[in-house]
């Protein structure tokens, strides 16, 4: 008879009272969490518990794939080897020329007394999975706070950025995508300029020289210096921004008459400071210049693809990694310059007393 | 003359509170699957589906409050912002409570009718949380989740009221 009897004794609120309560207390929740990324410490809480369970979920999907890897054929390998051992002597070229640049900037910045600009300090993360929210553009890497991974880090792949760290969990991240719709990454245009403009002085001329041997000397000249002079200008600045469902990036507020085209390079910037300068963001593949539109439509596809690998590097970053306003300069110009020149006035004053 | 009893849960007996919880960690553990692509967006919602099937049938157990709980847990899981979930669920719950004593009285097939109605509001609603935070709409497909959640709700009740899940003595009771 238990039906019956429930709806004679019902204990405590009413169902409306409770659903205004907690449908109240939701909302609350989603405005700290949205607005005010309050509630991380619920988040590590509950990705605490949950994510060894997923892990176990995942054992046996991640065991077939190893062996699939390991009973991989030997050519493929021998082919990646060969490519791989290509790449590293390509970076040697360009680490050793990164080094000397480097040491260069290390002493500029002894002299300028400045910070730093970016730690170098990463950690290797492995992707897990996707996010499973067909509303986010996210991926969850399975390192965390225990590795000392904070909300905001950068991440990169070996092409260039892939996201930024959002939520943490102990030993797990969640990775919004550059691609995400409210995601947006500071860039710089860069493009890439014809060869013979690419190189040094003592290279572009041994370069003349050889397309005068092998053209007429008319058109070594128009390659030389008027290919330059027509397509190395770059360096715009702008703020690209995730163009959420197609899986492109938008730059978003650029002039009809802003010098942009279709294959020029996006690259960070750096002036954000959670970005190194210089890593590739995407290139841009349609440029709408509407005439009648004050903003031209840009749109770039991202440079990374992080459903094709599997790793990614985390910039963990230091408190002070972007450029500060210098302490001393601001100082001087604003706040001590006030109480400075009241005391000095005092002084002058006392001294005045003192001289009578 | 009809005279069997007005509720056809009358004569059940009580779903052990163990078989409850157990029920909806499994139903958790199933959505913690790795879901992608379309078959995320055709996912339905276990842990509302067992939750809402328990508040059919153990409404003095389980209800608004568990809800909550579970909606912040599947937040977590499902990397939403804090909140959503729990808001739909809790909504869903205090549709299904009051549509509870009329869910009883029908037949297993119009059970599920009623829980594509109630899964349908759920999937609305939370779409449309999403939407309002500026996110793009993510395909038709998740209209489906509603639709195969109803489909499941008679297996569900198929295996949750396998006699070997009853405690005997209370049935001897009754």
């Amino acid at each position: 008879m238990a039906a019956y009897q429930e709806n004679f004794f019902t204990r405590g609120p009413s169902p409306l009272a409770r659903v205004t309560f907690f449908g109240l207390v939701a909302v609350a929740v989603m405005i700290a969490d949205h607005r005010f990324q309050a509630l991380s410490v619920v988040r590590v809480g509950v990705s605490t518990v949950l994510t060894p369970i997923e892990h176990a979920l995942m054992l046996p999907g991640n065991v077939v794939r190893d062996i699939g890897a390991y009973l991989i054929a030997k050519d493929k390998l021998l082919a990646e080897n060969k490519a791989l051992n290509e790449q590293v002597l390509m970076l040697s070229a360009q680490g050793q020329r990164a080094r000397l640049i480097l040491s260069e900037q290390t002493q500029i910045a002894v002299l300028n007394s400045a910070n730093e600009r970016f730690s170098r300090d990463g950690v290797v993360a492995e992707i897990i999975r996707d996010a499973r929210n067909p509303f986010a553009r996210r991926i969850i890497i399975n390192r965390g706070l225990s590795s000392g991974i904070k909300a905001g880090d950068a991440v990169i792949d070996g092409v260039g950025v892939v996201g930024q760290v959002t939520a943490l969990g102990m030993s797990s991240a969640e990775v919004t995508l550059t691609t995400e719709k409210d995601q947006s990454v500071p860039v710089m245009i860069v493009r890439s300029a014809p060869a013979t403009a690419a190189l040094p002085k003592s290279a572009a001329s041994n370069a003349a020289t050889l397309a005068t041997e092998m053209t007429a000397p008319g058109t070594e000249i128009v390659a030389a210096e008027s290919a330059p002079a027509s397509r190395a200008q770059s360096g715009l600045r702008a703020v690209a921004v995730g163009g959420g469902r197609e899986g492109t990036i938008e730059l978003p507020f650029i002039p009809v008459a802003a010098d942009i085209e279709v294959g020029d390079e996006l690259v960070t910037s750096g002036i954000d400071g959670t970005y190194p300068a210089g890593l590739a963001v995407a290139r841009v593949t349609m440029v709408d210049k509407n005439p009648a539109l004050s903003f031209a439509r840009i749109v770039a596809q991202p440079s990374t693809a992080p459903d094709h690998h599997r790793f990614v590097k985390v910039l963990t970053s230091t408190g002070t990694s972007y450029p500060q306003p210098d302490v001393k300069t601001y100082d001087l110009a604003g706040s001590a310059k006030g109480t400075q020149t009241k005391r000095e006035a005092k002084r002058e004053a006392k001294r005045a007393l003192r001289d009578r | 003359m009809d005279l069997s009893p007005v509720s056809r849960d009358v004569l059940r007996p009580p779903a052990p509170l163990r078989l409850v919880l157990v029920s909806l960690f499994a139903a958790l553990v199933v959505s913690l699957l790795p879901w992608a692509g379309w078959m995320l967006q055709a996912r339905p919602d276990f842990v509302l589906l067992l939750l809402l099937y328990w508040v059919v049938h153990e409404p003095r157990s389980i209800g608004q409050t568990w809800a909550f709980a579970l909606g912040m847990v599947m937040d977590v899981a499902d990397s939403a912002l804090l909140g959503q979930h729990a808001f739909v669920y809790v909504v869903a719950v205090f549709l299904t409570q009051l549509l509870r004593i009329r869910i009883l009285h029908l037949t297993v097939a119009e059970q599920a009718l009623h829980m594509l109605g109630i899964l349908f509001v759920a999937q609305l609603l939370y779409v449309g949380l999403n939407l309002s935070l500026g996110r793009d709409f993510a395909g038709l497909t998740l209209a489906l989740a509603p639709a195969v959640g109803a489909v499941l709700w008679m297996p569900l009740h198929f295996v949750a009221t396998l006699p070997r899940f009853r405690r005997r003595s209370d049935a001897v009771m009754m």
